[in-house]
């Protein structure tokens, strides 16, 4: 027995004698990665009229997610009608496009059913990573890319993408401004109020919808819930900016008599206001709560001029947290709790924006000599902003990375839209 | 003694056992010092969750105002566009001199002036000129071997080159998805073990040691498979790296 364990020892010892070589290498390039997105195989004529729209979006979510470099469908080298499992798949013609994965989505329909299977493909190492299938109606294709996109999303990111929420905006009509609840990418937008101006809308964690309607006049909060619209918060003066704390339970907004404004905050219902704020003659206006819901972020010009400020939810531990520019509005905290998004305008009176991080006061521009851009909210992740911007004519809605590196205008391709509020 | 005590077929207690004994009890002991050791006066424990010191070197020029909003910074201007090169226009054909049919009442043509030279542009002359010298001289060379790889970047050769070698076509290579978060990145690590041919051809690629990241590692293998094939290896490390291998250290 112990000339056994001898042996053993002698030859682990041989072995580690043998050892390979170790080089070190540090430096990796981190960047999007690189993929192609194939044209979707439509199996019978009922998907082949919903691929186009499906291929739309689920392209429009991958590239606006900013976790992917889009590969040019021009360069692609394999043949459309190319099979979509691994044995089918002739990856060198991916690599040699410069893709790193590859999605392929086959669709087939059965009456107003639409069924949706999605590979998604390591190129490198030939296999296939994740498949999901979905299903659902040929009017849904838009809403089934979303899902798809969402799991391709949660493949890379390891969370879950935003693309099946919803946002608000709103739309100047010809009797005023009403408010819209749409799907993420601005399509299918439906509007939720009809004449006067509504303005500010807020999305509730339920699915709710507050804003500010001048519908009696002066301007008070109202609610959105299932076509119903309801008064929320009526306090004699003007109140505006409606903020749904993220677990629901409370709401802050401002309150407004003309010489100076407060923040309250009050229960779901706007039962039980308590002021936040007290300064006489200064404005405190756009609350933002933070993701803990333990803070909130506002817009004061207590020092002069408007700047971005935080204070505990009881309004105690107020802090200024910019101080750079003279115009800083609109603050949007992230979900992730690091940075507030705001819109300031510089020196050369252009609008554009920025984030300021909570911990370090550091303001960083997220966008620049692009148009007007104005407006802020982030995704439910964090991980996306939504604005306006005018770099494309009228006032548009855009969809960027929350570092600012991708920029591009929702499809829906609406003018006019202003005050956007991304939903859970 | 009795004769049976002296036989050598008499079994005895192998001297082998208190030896191995006591080795044992020594080698324990050294782990054990070791171990006593390294907590006493082992390395700092790192912190996973620090942020990483981020330094730059700020550019020569006048100061932004403090109180001013940022800008983001420009990318640098493009190079200048390459001189047009003049393109041969058939140069058109002379219309053919128009006879003047002298009347009466014409008065004769004043006789044009012969063509002179245009002045010398001296402005010209001299950027001319100094282009020229710039151009005559050669360029600063930068410190390196006769036999030097145009991707080196050092001045002095160390180690092993071929491995240098290797080193650098992998970096060339190493490109990772941004979707890692940052605080993932940092503890990233992950070995590759490959061989290679003659030729510097990759017979194989296994990653031995993962880092636990999927993506990491994908683009771990991808940047060996990116790189090869290699340049040949010199003769004394082929019967190495073909039947032993050789293993690549990834780090972010």
């Amino acid at each position: 027995m112990i000339r056994n364990a001898l042996m053993v020892s002698v030859l682990l010892a041989a072995g580690s004698w043998a050892q390979q070589p170790t080089l070190s290498v540090s430096g990796a390039n981190f960047r999007p990665t690189p993929l192609a997105v194939a044209v979707p195989v439509a199996q019978d004529d009922g998907a082949k009229k919903a691929a186009a729209e499906l291929d739309g979006a689920l392209a429009f979510d991958l590239e606006a997610s900013g976790l992917f470099q889009m590969i040019d469908r021009k360069s692609f080298l394999s043949d459309a009608k190319e099979g979509v499992t691994a044995t089918s798949i002739t990856f060198p013609n991916w690599v040699n496009v410069g893709a790193e994965s590859l999605v392929k989505t086959q669709l087939s329909s059965d009456g107003d059913a639409l069924r949706a299977d999605l590979r998604l493909f390591n190129v490198n190492a030939g296999r296939e990573v994740l498949k999901v299938s979905e299903a659902g109606t040929l009017k849904d294709a838009r809403r089934l890319a979303h899902k798809l996109a969402n799991a391709v999303y949660k493949e890379f990111a390891k969370e879950t993408g935003p693309f099946e929420s919803k946002i608000a905006f709103v739309r100047r009509s010809k009797e005023g401004k009403d408010v819209y609840l749409a799907d993420w990418d601005g399509r299918g937008a439906v509007a939720l109020t009809s004449g006067s101006v509504n303005v500010l809308p807020a999305v509730q964690p339920s699915g709710a919808v507050g804003f500010t309607s001048y519908r009696r006049g002066k301007p008070e909060g109202y609610l959105w819930r299932q076509g119903n619209v309801t008064p929320l918060v009526s306090s004699g003066r003007m109140v505006s900016g409606l903020a749904f704390s993220p677990d629901g339970k409370r709401l802050a907004y401002s309150v407004s008599d003309g010489e100076h404004a407060e923040i309250f905050i009050a229960a779901a219902d706007g039962t039980n206001p308590v002021a936040a704020t007290d300064t006489k003659f200064f404005l405190n206006s756009s609350p933002s709560w933070s993701p803990d819901g333990k803070r909130l972020a506002f817009v004061s010009n207590r020092s002069g001029t408007p700047q971005i400020h935080v204070m505990n939810a009881d309004g105690s531990g107020v802090e200024r947290l910019t101080f750079q520019g003279n115009y800083n509005t609109t603050p949007a905290w992230s979900p992730r709790g690091d940075v507030i998004a705001f819109t300031a305008r510089d020196e050369r009176n252009a609008f554009d924006l920025f984030t300021v991080d909570v911990a370090t006061k550091k303001i960083k521009r997220l966008t620049q000599d692009a148009g007007s851009n104005e407006e802020p909210s982030f995704s439910p992740n964090g991980r996306l902003i939504l604005f306006t911007s005018t770099r494309a004519g009228g006032q548009q809605l855009f969809v960027m990375t929350a570092d600012g590196t991708v920029q591009l205008a929702l499809p829906a391709g609406m003018s006019d839209v202003s005050t956007p509020d991304w939903g859970p | 003694m009795t004769a049976a005590a002296e036989s050598l077929l008499r079994p005895r207690p192998s001297k082998l056992v208190p030896f191995f004994m006591a080795s044992l009890a020594g080698h324990a002991g050294l782990v054990g010092a070791a171990l006593l050791f390294s907590w006493l006066w082992g390395a700092p424990i790192h912190a996973l969750d620090q942020k990483p010191i981020t330094a730059s070197l700020v550019r020569l020029g006048k100061p932004r105002d403090e109180k001013l909003l940022p800008r983001k910074e420009e990318p640098p201007p493009p190079p200048p566009p390459a001189a047009a090169k003049p393109v041969d226009v058939p140069a058109p054909v002379p219309a053919p001199a128009a006879v003047a049919i002298p009347t009466k009442d014409a008065k004769p043509e004043p006789k044009k002036p012969a063509d002179t030279k245009p002045a010398k542009d001296t402005k010209k002359s001299l950027f001319d000129a100094l282009n020229k010298t710039a151009r005559a001289a050669p360029a600063e060379e930068l410190e390196g071997a006769a036999d030097g790889d145009a991707d080196g970047d050092s001045a002095k050769q160390e180690g092993e080159r071929y491995f240098a070698l290797l080193t650098a076509v992998v970096k060339r290579n190493y490109d990772v998805s941004s979707s890692i978060e940052e605080a993932e990145r940092r503890r990233l690590r992950a070995t590759v073990s490959m061989r290679i041919g003659p030729n510097g051809q990759l017979l194989d690629v296994n990653l031995s040691k993962p880092s636990g990241n999927e993506l990491f590692d994908d683009a771990v293998v991808g940047a060996v498979k990116r790189a090869a094939p290699f340049t040949a290896p010199p003769a004394h490390l082929r019967d190495d790296l073909k039947k032993t291998g050789i293993g690549i250290e990834f780090t972010p």
